[in-house]
């Protein structure tokens, strides 16, 4: 039996085509990708993605106990900021990547994949002292996407609090919206501006009306997981399970930056030798130059000979082309280096590109 | 409900049929084909010139969320392909029955259309599968 978000029937009445994904009844799209696609870059998109998982960790040791977990400074968070990370094996591979929203000193909110959610469970209970509490509040939250240009205005007209407008990229606070509490939190996974709502369940389907009602003048369309997979790639984020897994560093994921504590954490000492002598694989964006449409698991070819494979790719709007990353072997392909990817036993020339394909506009 | 033209015979995935004269036929995929996989973005197709079975593929048609083969409904030789998807796959969204169309075959055996669906039959199929 698949499970349903409290939006299900939103989207049945919206003609979204469900699909099952990661054992969750969810719309791929509604009308049309390219539209639902469209519409965030240029107006809002709406998504429930409350499929997502949230878990509270709790207690005096929380903070230390992330030290521990992440190989991100957490440092860099303060109470209403939020940071992106992820949880490492002691092989430097990835358990999962989350959002850490930081609620107090003793208070983190963490937000992880559907998919993984179990897995992530066992892995932070496993390692969490007897001064933390680990509580699953995903099967109670519902999150709502509201990502693009316009989010902001649309936002505004819904929720009546004025720090709405004040809110820095990775910031968030709790409001009170009629009478319901619900976090509102300057993120997403779209390359655009916009906002992710957490709200208890009973409250999501009020909210979700309000919001498409709110962003009708603004071109708002409810968008699915083929809209949000295209922009999440067009920004050039990575997704668990493709860009990053149990055998993929961040390191090798191009994702450095995450890699900057001092402290004593699972897998620090691949990660900070991979970060200073270099990782075997690297994940590369490309384009394809010739026709067709880069999926996952296309052999990458230089010179005839197999270097890697891609991790993700779908047709760009954007770009209007073929577009997708992949995981090749260290040193083999530079920025501007043609090479074959494979799709369906063809070689399709291809070249590396700058990472992102979309750079984030906000 | 998608349009599934009286005239035309209909195979089981979602192919379409015509005859153009008593050898000749032209074919392409359905409307319901279309609507299900949505923004089609990129068609590969046969080279004119090719012997083909029935049932064999002869052509990829792609969304931007799905890819799906094309087959041949009938035996015979490719004679003459539609290149103007090449630069426009979206015709295979706006008119599959007309400017759409993929390719014509030159029939082996038109007795082969016998084994192929009608509209009410094809309209049938598509629903016992929804």
């Amino acid at each position: 039996m698949m499970r349903r978000t409290a939006l299900y029937e939103e989207h049945l009445a919206l003609d979204g085509r469900m699909v099952d994904f990661a054992g969750w009844e969810l719309p791929v799209l509604y009308s049309s990708i390219i539209e639902e696609h469209a519409a965030t870059r240029t107006g809002a998109g709406l998504f429930d993605v409350s499929h997502m998982g949230e878990i509270i960790v709790n207690g005096p040791g929380a903070k230390s106990f992330l030290r521990r977990m992440i190989p991100t400074r957490v440092d860099k968070l303060a109470p209403s900021r939020s940071m992106y990370t992820c949880l490492c094996r002691e092989d430097g591979g990835v358990v999962d990547d989350i959002f850490i929203f930081m609620i107090s000193e003793s208070e983190f909110y963490i937000v992880v994949n559907a998919a993984t959610i179990e897995k992530d469970l066992k892995w932070v209970r496993a390692h969490a002292s007897n001064d933390v509490e680990i509580v699953d509040v995903s099967a109670e939250t519902s999150k709502i996407d509201l990502q693009g240009p316009a989010s902001l205005d649309i936002l505004t007209r819904v929720l009546a609090d004025e720090r709405a407008g004040r809110l820095e990229r990775f910031e968030f606070f709790h409001a009170e919206h009629r009478a319901v509490r619900l976090m509102v939190s300057r993120t997403g996974y779209t390359g655009e501006n916009g906002y992710e709502l957490f709200v208890p369940n009973d409250a999501a389907v009020s909210l979700w009306r309000e919001l498409l009602q709110a962003g009708e003048e603004y071109g708002i369309k409810p968008a699915g997981l083929g809209a949000r997979d295209m922009l999440r790639l067009e920004a050039a984020y990575s997704l668990y399970g493709h860009e990053l897994s149990d055998t993929i560093t961040p390191v090798e994921a191009g994702l450095n930056w995450l890699v900057t504590s001092a402290d004593d954490y699972i897998g620090r000492r691949v990660l900070v030798e991979q970060k200073e002598k270099g990782a075997p694989r690297t994940i590369i964006c490309f384009e394809l130059e010739g026709r067709g449409v880069p999926r996952e698991h296309c052999p990458v070819l230089k010179d005839g000979v197999e270097i890697g494979m891609s991790t993700s790719g779908g047709f760009s709007p954007i770009l209007k082309k073929g577009i997708g990353m992949a995981l090749v072997k260290a040193g083999t392909l530079a920025v501007g280096d043609a090479f074959s990817l494979l799709i369906r036993d063809n070689p399709v020339p291809a070249r590396a590109v700058k990472r992102p394909f979309y750079a984030f506009n906000g | 409900m998608s349009h599934i033209p009286d005239d035309l015979k209909y195979t089981k995935d979602s192919e379409w049929i015509r005859m153009d004269d008593e050898f000749t036929a032209t074919c392409g995929i359905t409307d319901h084909a279309q609507e299900m996989l949505t923004d089609i973005v990129f068609v590969e197709l046969p080279e004119p010139g090719m012997e083909v079975a029935g049932g064999e593929q002869v052509a990829v048609v792609e969304s931007v969320k799905a890819v799906s083969n094309v087959y041949s409904p009938v035996s015979g030789r490719i004679s003459e392909v539609n290149r103007a998807l090449e630069g426009s796959p979206e015709l295979l969204n706006g008119d599959p029955y007309g400017e759409g169309w993929m390719f014509k075959i030159e029939m082996k055996a038109p007795r082969e259309l016998d084994g192929l669906m009608d509209a009410a039959a094809y309209a049938a199929h598509i629903e016992s599968e929804s």
